[in-house]
Protein backbone atom coordinates (compact mmCIF):
# COMPACT_ATOMS: atom_id res chain seq x y z
CA UNK A 1 0.00 0.00 0.00
CA UNK A 2 2.48 2.71 1.05
CA UNK A 3 4.72 1.83 -2.37
CA UNK A 4 1.54 2.44 -4.33
CA UNK A 5 1.25 5.57 -2.48
CA UNK A 6 5.22 6.22 -3.00
CA UNK A 7 4.43 5.57 -6.81
CA UNK A 8 1.32 7.54 -7.41
CA UNK A 9 3.03 11.25 -7.31
CA UNK A 10 5.71 10.15 -9.65
CA UNK A 11 3.82 8.77 -12.08
CA UNK A 12 1.62 12.04 -11.99
CA UNK A 13 4.92 14.11 -11.96
CA UNK A 14 5.84 12.10 -14.89
CA UNK A 15 2.72 12.47 -16.90
CA UNK A 16 2.59 16.12 -16.47
CA UNK A 17 6.45 16.63 -16.71
CA UNK A 18 6.02 14.32 -20.60
CA UNK A 19 2.44 16.61 -21.21
CA UNK A 20 4.19 19.59 -21.15
CA UNK A 21 7.28 18.60 -23.08
CA UNK A 22 4.69 17.30 -25.63
CA UNK A 23 3.07 20.95 -25.57
CA UNK A 24 6.92 23.25 -25.79
CA UNK A 25 7.51 20.38 -29.41
CA UNK A 26 4.35 21.88 -30.65
CA UNK A 27 4.50 25.62 -30.00
CA UNK A 28 5.61 27.70 -32.96
CA UNK A 29 9.18 29.17 -31.66
CA UNK A 30 9.26 32.60 -31.01
CA UNK A 31 9.77 34.60 -33.95
CA UNK A 32 12.36 37.75 -34.21
CA UNK A 33 9.79 40.64 -34.84
CA UNK A 34 10.27 41.96 -38.61
CA UNK A 35 8.88 45.01 -40.43
CA UNK A 36 6.46 43.58 -42.72
CA UNK A 37 4.80 46.20 -45.38
CA UNK A 38 1.47 46.38 -46.43
CA UNK A 39 -0.04 46.37 -50.09
CA UNK A 40 -2.21 48.62 -51.86
CA UNK A 41 -3.47 48.05 -55.29
CA UNK A 42 -4.75 50.59 -58.17
CA UNK A 43 -8.62 50.13 -58.20
CA UNK A 44 -8.27 47.11 -56.07
CA UNK A 45 -6.82 44.95 -58.90
CA UNK A 46 -4.74 42.12 -57.88
CA UNK A 47 -0.74 42.14 -58.69
CA UNK A 48 1.93 39.06 -57.81
CA UNK A 49 4.24 38.99 -55.00
CA UNK A 50 6.85 36.36 -55.33
CA UNK A 51 4.81 34.89 -58.42
CA UNK A 52 1.63 34.59 -56.38
CA UNK A 53 -1.74 36.41 -56.72
CA UNK A 54 -2.13 39.76 -53.74
CA UNK A 55 -4.90 42.09 -53.55
CA UNK A 56 -4.78 45.45 -51.02
CA UNK A 57 -4.03 44.40 -47.42
CA UNK A 58 -1.57 41.65 -48.11
CA UNK A 59 1.65 41.86 -46.10
CA UNK A 60 4.90 42.02 -48.39
CA UNK A 61 7.99 40.84 -46.42
CA UNK A 62 11.88 42.22 -46.63
CA UNK A 63 12.73 40.50 -50.36
CA UNK A 64 9.67 40.30 -52.20
CA UNK A 65 9.55 40.25 -55.65
CA UNK A 66 6.57 42.53 -57.09
CA UNK A 67 5.28 42.21 -60.64
CA UNK A 68 2.00 45.11 -61.79
CA UNK A 69 0.69 44.34 -65.31
CA UNK A 70 0.27 46.93 -68.20
CA UNK A 71 -3.48 48.46 -66.06
CA UNK A 72 -1.74 47.84 -62.60
CA UNK A 73 -0.09 50.19 -60.05
CA UNK A 74 1.09 49.28 -56.22
CA UNK A 75 2.16 50.64 -53.63
CA UNK A 76 3.43 49.09 -50.20
CA UNK A 77 3.59 51.03 -47.46
CA UNK A 78 6.12 50.72 -45.10
CA UNK A 79 5.07 52.39 -41.82
CA UNK A 80 7.93 54.38 -40.41
CA UNK A 81 9.73 54.05 -43.31
CA UNK A 82 7.90 55.50 -46.03
CA UNK A 83 6.57 53.85 -49.13
CA UNK A 84 7.22 52.25 -52.79
CA UNK A 85 5.32 53.05 -55.53
CA UNK A 86 5.75 50.49 -58.28
CA UNK A 87 4.40 51.40 -62.04
CA UNK A 88 2.56 49.51 -64.28
CA UNK A 89 3.93 46.55 -66.68
CA UNK A 90 7.07 46.70 -63.84
CA UNK A 91 8.91 44.11 -61.86
CA UNK A 92 10.72 45.82 -58.54
CA UNK A 93 12.53 43.68 -55.61
CA UNK A 94 12.08 45.81 -52.00
CA UNK A 95 14.19 45.30 -49.50
CA UNK A 96 13.75 46.53 -46.50
CA UNK A 97 14.79 47.12 -42.67
CA UNK A 98 14.79 49.69 -39.91
CA UNK A 99 16.19 52.67 -41.49
CA UNK A 100 16.63 51.13 -44.64
CA UNK A 101 13.93 50.86 -47.71
CA UNK A 102 15.63 50.04 -51.14
CA UNK A 103 13.57 49.20 -54.37
CA UNK A 104 15.61 47.19 -56.81
CA UNK A 105 14.15 47.78 -60.24
CA UNK A 106 14.54 44.75 -63.20
CA UNK A 107 11.94 46.12 -65.59
CA UNK A 108 9.53 49.53 -65.20
CA UNK A 109 9.13 52.04 -62.88
CA UNK A 110 9.43 52.31 -59.10
CA UNK A 111 9.34 55.45 -56.77
CA UNK A 112 10.67 55.20 -53.54
CA UNK A 113 9.48 57.65 -51.04
CA UNK A 114 11.43 57.88 -47.56
CA UNK A 115 10.51 59.25 -44.36
CA UNK A 116 13.08 61.30 -42.15
CA UNK A 117 15.18 58.81 -40.44
CA UNK A 118 15.44 55.84 -43.29
CA UNK A 119 18.10 55.65 -45.85
CA UNK A 120 15.66 55.30 -49.01
CA UNK A 121 17.58 53.75 -51.87
CA UNK A 122 17.27 52.77 -55.78
CA UNK A 123 18.66 50.90 -57.97
CA UNK A 124 19.27 48.48 -60.87
CA UNK A 125 20.28 45.46 -61.27
CA UNK A 126 22.82 46.68 -63.74
CA UNK A 127 24.34 48.71 -60.65
CA UNK A 128 23.26 52.10 -60.99
CA UNK A 129 21.89 53.18 -57.82
CA UNK A 130 20.58 56.45 -55.99
CA UNK A 131 20.45 57.45 -52.16
CA UNK A 132 18.12 59.69 -49.97
CA UNK A 133 19.42 61.69 -47.18
CA UNK A 134 17.92 59.71 -43.94
CA UNK A 135 18.08 63.28 -42.16
CA UNK A 136 16.12 64.89 -44.71
CA UNK A 137 14.21 61.87 -46.31
CA UNK A 138 12.70 62.31 -49.93
CA UNK A 139 11.36 60.89 -52.89
CA UNK A 140 13.55 58.89 -55.76
CA UNK A 141 12.49 57.19 -59.02
CA UNK A 142 14.23 55.09 -62.15
CA UNK A 143 12.60 53.07 -64.69
CA UNK A 144 15.17 50.66 -66.56
CA UNK A 145 15.28 50.27 -69.38
CA UNK A 146 14.81 54.43 -69.04
CA UNK A 147 11.84 54.74 -71.75
CA UNK A 148 10.04 57.87 -73.42
CA UNK A 149 7.54 58.95 -71.53
CA UNK A 150 7.04 56.68 -68.70
CA UNK A 151 8.76 57.97 -66.29
CA UNK A 152 7.61 56.89 -62.40
CA UNK A 153 5.65 60.43 -62.51
CA UNK A 154 3.74 59.37 -65.08
CA UNK A 155 2.30 56.41 -62.73
CA UNK A 156 -1.52 57.73 -62.19
CA UNK A 157 -1.49 60.40 -60.26
CA UNK A 158 -3.96 60.71 -57.98
CA UNK A 159 -7.53 62.21 -59.88
CA UNK A 160 -8.58 65.03 -59.32
CA UNK A 161 -11.85 66.48 -57.25
CA UNK A 162 -14.44 67.62 -60.41
CA UNK A 163 -13.91 71.43 -60.89
CA UNK A 164 -16.31 71.58 -63.65
CA UNK A 165 -18.68 74.01 -62.18
CA UNK A 166 -22.00 75.14 -63.14
CA UNK A 167 -24.91 72.91 -63.75
CA UNK A 168 -27.16 71.11 -60.70
CA UNK A 169 -25.16 70.75 -58.04
CA UNK A 170 -22.37 72.25 -60.08
CA UNK A 171 -21.66 68.82 -61.97
CA UNK A 172 -21.48 70.98 -65.23
CA UNK A 173 -24.58 71.21 -67.38
CA UNK A 174 -23.49 68.08 -69.82
CA UNK A 175 -23.79 65.80 -66.61
CA UNK A 176 -26.89 67.77 -65.28
CA UNK A 177 -29.23 67.14 -68.45
CA UNK A 178 -27.58 64.13 -68.64
CA UNK A 179 -28.56 63.18 -64.88
CA UNK A 180 -31.84 64.56 -65.24
CA UNK A 181 -32.75 62.31 -68.25
CA UNK A 182 -32.14 59.47 -66.43
CA UNK A 183 -33.33 60.25 -63.25
CA UNK A 184 -36.76 59.11 -64.17
CA UNK A 185 -36.14 55.93 -65.51
CA UNK A 186 -33.47 55.28 -62.68
CA UNK A 187 -36.24 56.18 -60.50
CA UNK A 188 -38.07 53.06 -61.03
CA UNK A 189 -35.36 50.86 -60.66
CA UNK A 190 -36.44 48.52 -58.29
CA UNK A 191 -33.69 48.44 -55.52
CA UNK A 192 -32.63 45.55 -53.71
CA UNK A 193 -31.04 45.66 -50.41
CA UNK A 194 -28.94 42.91 -49.40
CA UNK A 195 -27.48 42.94 -45.65
CA UNK A 196 -24.95 40.39 -45.88
CA UNK A 197 -23.37 39.65 -49.41
CA UNK A 198 -21.18 36.82 -47.39
CA UNK A 199 -24.19 34.37 -47.20
CA UNK A 200 -24.29 31.59 -44.74
CA UNK A 201 -22.39 29.19 -47.03
CA UNK A 202 -19.40 29.78 -48.90
CA UNK B 1 -75.28 60.14 -38.80
CA UNK B 2 -73.27 56.42 -40.03
CA UNK B 3 -74.58 58.02 -43.93
CA UNK B 4 -71.97 61.33 -42.76
CA UNK B 5 -69.65 59.28 -41.59
CA UNK B 6 -69.27 57.24 -44.79
CA UNK B 7 -69.39 60.01 -46.85
CA UNK B 8 -66.13 61.60 -44.98
CA UNK B 9 -64.35 58.03 -44.59
CA UNK B 10 -64.46 57.50 -48.29
CA UNK B 11 -62.81 60.68 -49.58
CA UNK B 12 -60.10 60.25 -46.42
CA UNK B 13 -59.07 57.07 -47.52
CA UNK B 14 -58.49 58.30 -50.91
CA UNK B 15 -56.77 61.14 -49.63
CA UNK B 16 -54.36 59.05 -47.46
CA UNK B 17 -54.09 56.36 -50.10
CA UNK B 18 -52.59 58.66 -52.78
CA UNK B 19 -50.82 60.95 -50.13
CA UNK B 20 -49.06 57.79 -49.72
CA UNK B 21 -48.49 56.98 -53.12
CA UNK B 22 -47.21 60.66 -53.23
CA UNK B 23 -44.48 59.63 -50.61
CA UNK B 24 -43.43 56.36 -52.09
CA UNK B 25 -42.36 58.23 -55.63
CA UNK B 26 -40.71 60.65 -54.15
CA UNK B 27 -38.83 58.47 -52.12
CA UNK B 28 -38.17 56.07 -55.12
CA UNK B 29 -37.27 59.44 -56.85
CA UNK B 30 -35.15 60.37 -54.23
CA UNK B 31 -33.14 57.41 -53.76
CA UNK B 32 -33.15 56.34 -57.37
CA UNK B 33 -31.20 60.11 -58.05
CA UNK B 34 -29.12 59.21 -55.19
CA UNK B 35 -28.00 56.01 -57.26
CA UNK B 36 -27.63 57.74 -60.48
CA UNK B 37 -25.36 61.15 -58.30
CA UNK B 38 -23.48 57.95 -56.97
CA UNK B 39 -22.86 56.12 -60.17
CA UNK B 40 -21.27 59.41 -61.92
CA UNK B 41 -19.36 60.50 -58.68
CA UNK B 42 -18.02 57.48 -59.51
CA UNK B 43 -17.31 58.28 -63.15
CA UNK B 44 -15.73 61.76 -62.35
CA UNK B 45 -14.51 61.30 -59.21
CA UNK B 46 -17.20 63.89 -57.67
CA UNK B 47 -17.08 64.56 -54.58
CA UNK B 48 -20.12 67.47 -55.14
CA UNK B 49 -22.02 64.77 -56.86
CA UNK B 50 -20.74 61.71 -53.96
CA UNK B 51 -22.13 64.51 -51.09
CA UNK B 52 -25.27 65.17 -52.95
CA UNK B 53 -25.95 61.55 -53.18
CA UNK B 54 -25.65 60.95 -49.31
CA UNK B 55 -27.86 64.17 -49.04
CA UNK B 56 -30.71 62.77 -50.84
CA UNK B 57 -30.38 59.39 -49.63
CA UNK B 58 -28.56 59.44 -45.79
CA UNK B 59 -29.79 56.10 -44.77
CA UNK B 60 -28.89 54.33 -48.30
CA UNK B 61 -24.83 52.84 -46.94
CA UNK B 62 -24.36 52.40 -50.54
CA UNK B 63 -23.86 56.41 -50.73
CA UNK B 64 -21.59 56.36 -48.27
CA UNK B 65 -19.93 54.42 -49.69
CA UNK B 66 -19.56 55.94 -53.20
CA UNK B 67 -18.39 58.88 -51.24
CA UNK B 68 -15.83 56.82 -49.59
CA UNK B 69 -14.56 55.38 -52.77
CA UNK B 70 -14.36 58.36 -54.78
CA UNK B 71 -12.79 59.86 -51.09
CA UNK B 72 -9.88 57.20 -51.61
CA UNK B 73 -9.39 57.69 -54.90
CA UNK B 74 -8.27 61.47 -53.52
CA UNK B 75 -6.40 60.47 -50.72
CA UNK B 76 -8.77 61.63 -48.53
CA UNK B 77 -8.51 58.50 -46.16
CA UNK B 78 -9.46 60.12 -43.34
CA UNK B 79 -12.46 60.92 -44.65
CA UNK B 80 -13.14 58.02 -46.30
CA UNK B 81 -13.01 56.52 -43.52
CA UNK B 82 -15.84 57.98 -41.70
CA UNK B 83 -17.75 57.59 -44.41
CA UNK B 84 -16.97 53.97 -44.53
CA UNK B 85 -18.00 54.12 -40.58
CA UNK B 86 -21.40 55.48 -41.50
CA UNK B 87 -22.06 53.02 -43.98
CA UNK B 88 -21.23 50.27 -41.96
CA UNK B 89 -23.05 51.48 -38.66
CA UNK B 90 -26.35 51.22 -41.65
CA UNK B 91 -25.40 47.86 -42.72
CA UNK B 92 -23.53 46.54 -40.44
CA UNK B 93 -23.88 43.11 -41.78
CA UNK B 94 -21.68 43.54 -45.19
CA UNK B 95 -17.99 41.85 -44.61
CA UNK B 96 -16.85 43.79 -47.87
CA UNK B 97 -18.07 47.01 -45.78
CA UNK B 98 -15.99 46.81 -42.69
CA UNK B 99 -13.30 45.27 -44.82
CA UNK B 100 -12.80 48.79 -46.58
CA UNK B 101 -12.89 49.93 -43.52
CA UNK B 102 -10.31 48.45 -42.29
CA UNK B 103 -8.04 49.06 -44.97
CA UNK B 104 -9.32 53.14 -44.22
CA UNK B 105 -8.15 52.41 -40.91
CA UNK B 106 -4.84 50.99 -41.27
CA UNK B 107 -3.62 53.29 -44.09
CA UNK B 108 -4.60 56.70 -41.72
CA UNK B 109 -2.24 54.67 -39.20
CA UNK B 110 -5.38 53.51 -37.07
CA UNK B 111 -4.30 49.78 -36.77
CA UNK B 112 -6.40 48.90 -33.18
CA UNK B 113 -9.51 50.56 -35.34
CA UNK B 114 -8.49 48.16 -38.63
CA UNK B 115 -8.26 45.04 -35.88
CA UNK B 116 -11.73 46.19 -34.47
CA UNK B 117 -13.72 46.11 -37.94
CA UNK B 118 -11.82 43.04 -39.05
CA UNK B 119 -13.19 41.75 -36.29
CA UNK B 120 -16.74 42.59 -37.52
CA UNK B 121 -16.20 41.24 -40.96
CA UNK B 122 -14.60 38.25 -39.45
CA UNK B 123 -17.74 37.67 -37.02
CA UNK B 124 -20.12 38.55 -39.90
CA UNK B 125 -18.51 36.42 -42.76
CA UNK B 126 -16.78 33.51 -40.81
CA UNK B 127 -16.89 30.84 -42.99
CA UNK B 128 -15.14 33.06 -45.53
CA UNK B 129 -11.57 33.08 -46.25
CA UNK B 130 -11.01 36.83 -47.54
CA UNK B 131 -11.61 37.98 -43.98
CA UNK B 132 -10.21 35.58 -41.84
CA UNK B 133 -6.96 35.84 -44.80
CA UNK B 134 -7.32 39.94 -44.04
CA UNK B 135 -7.23 40.11 -40.25
CA UNK B 136 -4.15 37.00 -40.24
CA UNK B 137 -2.30 39.83 -42.66
CA UNK B 138 -3.21 42.48 -40.17
CA UNK B 139 -1.92 40.45 -37.17
CA UNK B 140 1.11 39.79 -39.04
CA UNK B 141 2.21 43.26 -39.32
CA UNK B 142 1.75 44.20 -35.48
CA UNK B 143 3.85 40.97 -35.13
CA UNK B 144 1.35 38.94 -33.50
CA UNK B 145 2.51 35.88 -35.38
CA UNK B 146 0.76 33.03 -33.54
CA UNK B 147 -2.35 34.59 -33.89
CA UNK B 148 -1.79 35.55 -37.06
CA UNK B 149 -0.60 32.01 -38.72
CA UNK B 150 -3.69 30.34 -36.87
CA UNK B 151 -6.04 33.27 -38.96
CA UNK B 152 -4.11 32.71 -42.29
CA UNK B 153 -4.43 28.93 -42.09
CA UNK B 154 -8.30 29.15 -41.52
CA UNK B 155 -8.39 31.40 -44.34
CA UNK B 156 -6.37 28.46 -46.25
CA UNK B 157 -8.35 25.85 -45.01
CA UNK B 158 -11.91 27.55 -46.21
CA UNK B 159 -10.15 28.82 -49.80
CA UNK B 160 -6.75 26.20 -50.80
CA UNK B 161 -5.97 29.33 -53.37
CA UNK B 162 -4.58 30.89 -50.42
CA UNK B 163 -2.44 27.77 -49.32
CA UNK B 164 1.06 28.95 -51.81
CA UNK B 165 0.46 32.66 -49.95
CA UNK B 166 0.52 31.33 -46.62
CA UNK B 167 3.61 29.12 -47.28
CA UNK B 168 5.14 31.87 -49.15
CA UNK B 169 4.62 34.22 -45.90
CA UNK B 170 5.84 31.64 -43.35
CA UNK B 171 8.99 30.88 -45.49
CA UNK B 172 9.69 34.98 -45.27
CA UNK B 173 8.73 35.31 -41.56
CA UNK B 174 10.70 32.11 -40.74
CA UNK B 175 13.99 33.75 -42.33
CA UNK B 176 13.83 30.48 -44.88
CA UNK B 177 14.10 28.05 -42.23
CA UNK B 178 12.40 24.94 -42.91
CA UNK B 179 11.64 23.95 -39.72
CA UNK B 180 9.78 26.97 -38.32
CA UNK B 181 7.89 26.94 -41.55
CA UNK B 182 6.40 23.67 -41.26
CA UNK B 183 5.48 24.86 -37.97
CA UNK B 184 3.81 27.81 -38.62
CA UNK B 185 2.05 26.67 -41.95
CA UNK B 186 1.22 23.17 -39.62
CA UNK B 187 0.47 21.36 -43.36
CA UNK B 188 -1.71 17.81 -43.40
CA UNK B 189 -1.91 17.10 -46.54
CA UNK B 190 -0.37 15.90 -49.81
CA UNK B 191 -1.48 19.33 -51.54
CA UNK B 192 -0.03 21.73 -48.90
CA UNK B 193 3.34 19.64 -48.96
CA UNK B 194 3.26 19.81 -52.84
CA UNK B 195 3.06 23.78 -52.30
CA UNK B 196 5.87 23.90 -50.06
CA UNK B 197 7.80 21.62 -52.04
CA UNK B 198 6.92 24.16 -55.45
CA UNK B 199 7.88 27.04 -52.92
CA UNK B 200 11.19 25.37 -51.85
CA UNK B 201 12.53 24.73 -55.25
CA UNK B 202 11.54 27.80 -56.99
CA UNK B 203 13.47 29.93 -54.36
CA UNK B 204 16.19 27.39 -55.46
CA UNK B 205 16.86 26.31 -51.34
CA UNK B 206 16.84 22.59 -53.35
CA UNK B 207 18.32 21.16 -49.77
CA UNK B 208 15.40 22.15 -47.99
CA UNK B 209 13.50 20.58 -50.90
CA UNK B 210 14.76 17.05 -50.85
CA UNK B 211 13.82 17.42 -47.15
CA UNK B 212 10.51 17.58 -48.10
CA UNK B 213 10.18 15.45 -50.79
CA UNK B 214 11.95 12.66 -49.46
CA UNK B 215 11.06 13.43 -45.78
CA UNK B 216 14.03 12.73 -44.93
CA UNK B 217 17.08 15.38 -43.60
CA UNK B 218 19.79 13.01 -44.29
CA UNK B 219 20.74 14.45 -47.89
CA UNK B 220 22.80 12.15 -49.72
CA UNK B 221 24.71 13.54 -52.31
CA UNK B 222 24.49 12.67 -55.13
CA UNK B 223 21.20 11.17 -55.60
CA UNK B 224 19.37 10.65 -58.78
CA UNK B 225 15.73 8.78 -58.73
CA UNK B 226 14.87 6.29 -60.47
CA UNK B 227 17.34 6.18 -62.86
CA UNK B 228 16.16 2.73 -64.13
CA UNK B 229 12.79 3.65 -64.53
CA UNK B 230 11.29 1.06 -62.51
CA UNK B 231 8.91 3.63 -60.49
CA UNK B 232 6.41 6.01 -61.92
CA UNK B 233 7.68 8.64 -63.74
CA UNK B 234 6.22 12.06 -62.50
CA UNK B 235 5.34 14.02 -65.32
CA UNK B 236 4.08 17.16 -66.10
CA UNK B 237 4.47 18.62 -62.70
CA UNK B 238 7.68 21.31 -61.77
CA UNK B 239 8.29 20.45 -58.64
CA UNK B 240 11.33 19.03 -56.66
CA UNK B 241 12.60 15.52 -57.46
CA UNK B 242 12.40 12.49 -59.84
CA UNK B 243 11.89 12.93 -63.31
CA UNK B 244 10.13 15.77 -65.05
CA UNK B 245 8.69 16.02 -68.39
CA UNK B 246 7.61 19.74 -69.44
CA UNK B 247 4.42 20.46 -70.53
CA UNK B 248 4.87 21.51 -73.82
CA UNK B 249 6.72 18.37 -74.37
CA UNK B 250 3.67 15.97 -74.26
CA UNK B 251 3.32 15.45 -77.80
CA UNK B 252 5.89 12.51 -77.36
CA UNK B 253 5.28 9.46 -76.62
CA UNK B 254 7.04 8.76 -73.12
CA UNK B 255 5.90 4.63 -72.22
CA UNK B 256 8.05 2.39 -69.46
CA UNK B 257 9.06 -0.39 -71.37
CA UNK B 258 9.23 -4.30 -70.03
CA UNK B 259 10.68 -6.03 -72.97
CA UNK B 260 13.79 -4.26 -73.66
CA UNK B 261 15.83 -2.67 -70.44
CA UNK B 262 19.84 -2.44 -70.26
CA UNK B 263 19.35 -3.40 -66.50
CA UNK B 264 16.72 -4.14 -63.84
CA UNK B 265 13.29 -5.19 -65.62
CA UNK B 266 12.08 -1.91 -67.17
CA UNK B 267 13.65 1.37 -69.08
CA UNK B 268 12.14 4.28 -70.89
CA UNK B 269 10.61 4.65 -74.52
CA UNK B 270 10.68 7.60 -76.00
CA UNK B 271 8.70 7.73 -79.54
CA UNK B 272 9.52 10.69 -81.35
CA UNK B 273 7.40 12.16 -84.07
CA UNK B 274 9.08 15.12 -84.71
CA UNK B 275 7.92 17.81 -82.11
CA UNK B 276 11.01 18.61 -80.27
CA UNK B 277 12.64 21.84 -80.98
CA UNK B 278 16.40 21.90 -80.04
CA UNK B 279 17.46 23.01 -76.88
CA UNK B 280 14.57 22.27 -75.42
CA UNK B 281 14.53 19.73 -72.71
CA UNK B 282 12.24 16.79 -73.33
CA UNK B 283 13.03 14.96 -69.78
CA UNK B 284 14.92 16.49 -66.79
CA UNK B 285 15.65 15.38 -63.00
CA UNK B 286 17.23 17.93 -60.41
CA UNK B 287 19.91 16.44 -58.40
CA UNK B 288 21.67 17.42 -54.56
CA UNK B 289 25.39 18.14 -55.53
CA UNK B 290 28.42 19.67 -53.26
CA UNK B 291 30.07 22.46 -54.51
CA UNK B 292 33.39 22.60 -56.41
CA UNK B 293 33.12 18.82 -57.09
CA UNK B 294 33.51 16.55 -60.57
CA UNK B 295 30.92 13.77 -61.01
CA UNK B 296 30.28 11.52 -63.73
CA UNK B 297 26.96 10.53 -64.98
CA UNK B 298 26.30 7.02 -66.59
CA UNK B 299 23.63 6.00 -68.84
CA UNK B 300 22.49 3.02 -71.17
CA UNK B 301 20.35 3.92 -74.53
CA UNK B 302 19.31 2.14 -77.29
CA UNK B 303 17.79 3.36 -80.40
CA UNK B 304 15.43 2.42 -83.60
CA UNK B 305 15.25 4.41 -87.24
CA UNK B 306 16.05 7.55 -84.85
CA UNK B 307 16.30 10.09 -88.48
CA UNK B 308 17.69 13.71 -86.99
CA UNK B 309 19.84 16.22 -87.69
CA UNK B 310 20.15 17.15 -84.05
CA UNK B 311 20.93 14.48 -81.53
CA UNK B 312 19.57 13.94 -78.34
CA UNK B 313 22.41 15.05 -75.67
CA UNK B 314 22.15 14.62 -71.96
CA UNK B 315 23.15 18.00 -70.41
CA UNK B 316 23.86 19.40 -66.41
CA UNK B 317 23.28 22.78 -66.00
CA UNK B 318 24.04 24.86 -62.56
CA UNK B 319 20.28 24.38 -60.48
CA UNK B 320 20.61 28.23 -59.44
CA UNK B 321 22.17 30.02 -62.58
CA UNK B 322 21.31 27.53 -65.57
CA UNK B 323 25.36 27.64 -66.15
CA UNK B 324 26.38 24.34 -68.27
CA UNK B 325 28.41 22.21 -66.09
CA UNK B 326 29.04 19.03 -68.36
CA UNK B 327 27.34 17.53 -71.41
CA UNK B 328 27.49 14.50 -72.70
CA UNK B 329 28.14 13.02 -76.51
CA UNK B 330 25.84 13.04 -78.98
CA UNK B 331 23.48 9.68 -78.40
CA UNK B 332 23.98 7.40 -81.63
CA UNK B 333 21.27 7.49 -84.39
CA UNK B 334 19.50 4.99 -86.86
CA UNK B 335 19.07 1.82 -85.14
CA UNK B 336 21.67 0.66 -82.27
CA UNK B 337 21.83 -1.60 -79.54
CA UNK B 338 22.17 -1.03 -75.81
CA UNK B 339 25.56 0.98 -75.53
CA UNK B 340 26.40 2.48 -71.84
CA UNK B 341 27.69 6.14 -72.18
CA UNK B 342 29.01 8.57 -69.55
CA UNK B 343 30.54 11.90 -69.30
CA UNK B 344 31.75 14.12 -66.21
CA UNK B 345 30.87 17.86 -64.79
CA UNK B 346 31.69 19.79 -62.45
CA UNK B 347 30.00 22.19 -60.08
CA UNK B 348 30.72 25.55 -59.39
CA UNK B 349 31.98 26.84 -55.73
CA UNK B 350 28.30 28.15 -54.76
CA UNK B 351 26.52 24.57 -56.28
CA UNK B 352 23.65 23.02 -54.58
CA UNK B 353 21.91 21.68 -57.19
CA UNK B 354 22.28 20.41 -60.58
CA UNK B 355 19.67 19.53 -63.54
CA UNK B 356 20.33 16.25 -65.81
CA UNK B 357 18.64 17.32 -68.86
CA UNK B 358 17.89 15.42 -72.12
CA UNK B 359 17.73 17.67 -74.93
CA UNK B 360 18.75 17.79 -78.52
CA UNK B 361 21.73 19.44 -80.48
CA UNK B 362 20.93 22.31 -83.03
CA UNK B 363 20.70 20.96 -86.31
CA UNK B 364 22.51 23.00 -89.48
CA UNK B 365 19.59 24.11 -90.78
CA UNK B 366 16.11 24.42 -90.09
CA UNK B 367 13.60 22.69 -89.58
CA UNK B 368 15.02 20.09 -87.45
CA UNK B 369 12.81 17.22 -86.96
CA UNK B 370 13.64 13.85 -85.18
CA UNK B 371 11.88 11.01 -86.23
CA UNK B 372 12.35 7.04 -84.69
CA UNK B 373 12.45 5.90 -81.27
CA UNK B 374 14.53 6.23 -77.96
CA UNK B 375 15.34 3.92 -74.91
CA UNK B 376 16.92 4.91 -71.97
CA UNK B 377 18.03 2.73 -68.53
CA UNK B 378 20.21 2.34 -65.60
CA UNK B 379 21.12 6.38 -65.55
CA UNK B 380 22.88 6.87 -62.26
CA UNK B 381 25.69 9.26 -60.82
CA UNK B 382 28.66 9.11 -58.85
CA UNK B 383 31.30 11.21 -57.78
CA UNK B 384 34.62 11.10 -59.68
Amino acid sequence: MSLKRRNGPRAIAAFLLLSVLQISLQAVPSLAPQLAGRLKTSNNQPVTVNGLSANTGASVLSGATIETGADQSATVDLGPLGSIEISPNSKVILTFEQGTAKATVITGCATVKADKGTTGEIATEQGTSRKTDPAAGGTLDMCFPERAGATPSSQPAPPSPNENAGGLFGLGRAATIAILSAAGAAALTPLWFQDNPSGSNP
Amino acid sequence: MIRVNLRLIRPAVAIVVIAFCLFLIQASARIGFSRLLSRYALIANSIPAADEAVRLSPSDPDAHRTRATVLNRLQMTGEASKSLETATSLRYRDDYLWLELANAREEIGDKAGALVALDQAVHWAPYYAHTHWQRGNLLLRLGRYDEAFAELRTAAAANRSYVPNLIDLAWGVSRNDLNTTRQLIQFNDERERLALLRLLASRKAFRDAFEVWSGSDSVRSPMLFNGGFEDQIVLNDATFGGWILPPEQTKNKLAIDVSERSAGTRSLQISLAGDWNPGTSLLSQTVIVEPNKTYRVFFSVMTKDLVTGGPPVFTVNDAANNQLLGKSESLPTGTSQWSKLQFEFTTLATSEAAVIRLQRNNCDSSPCPIFGTLWLDDISIEVK
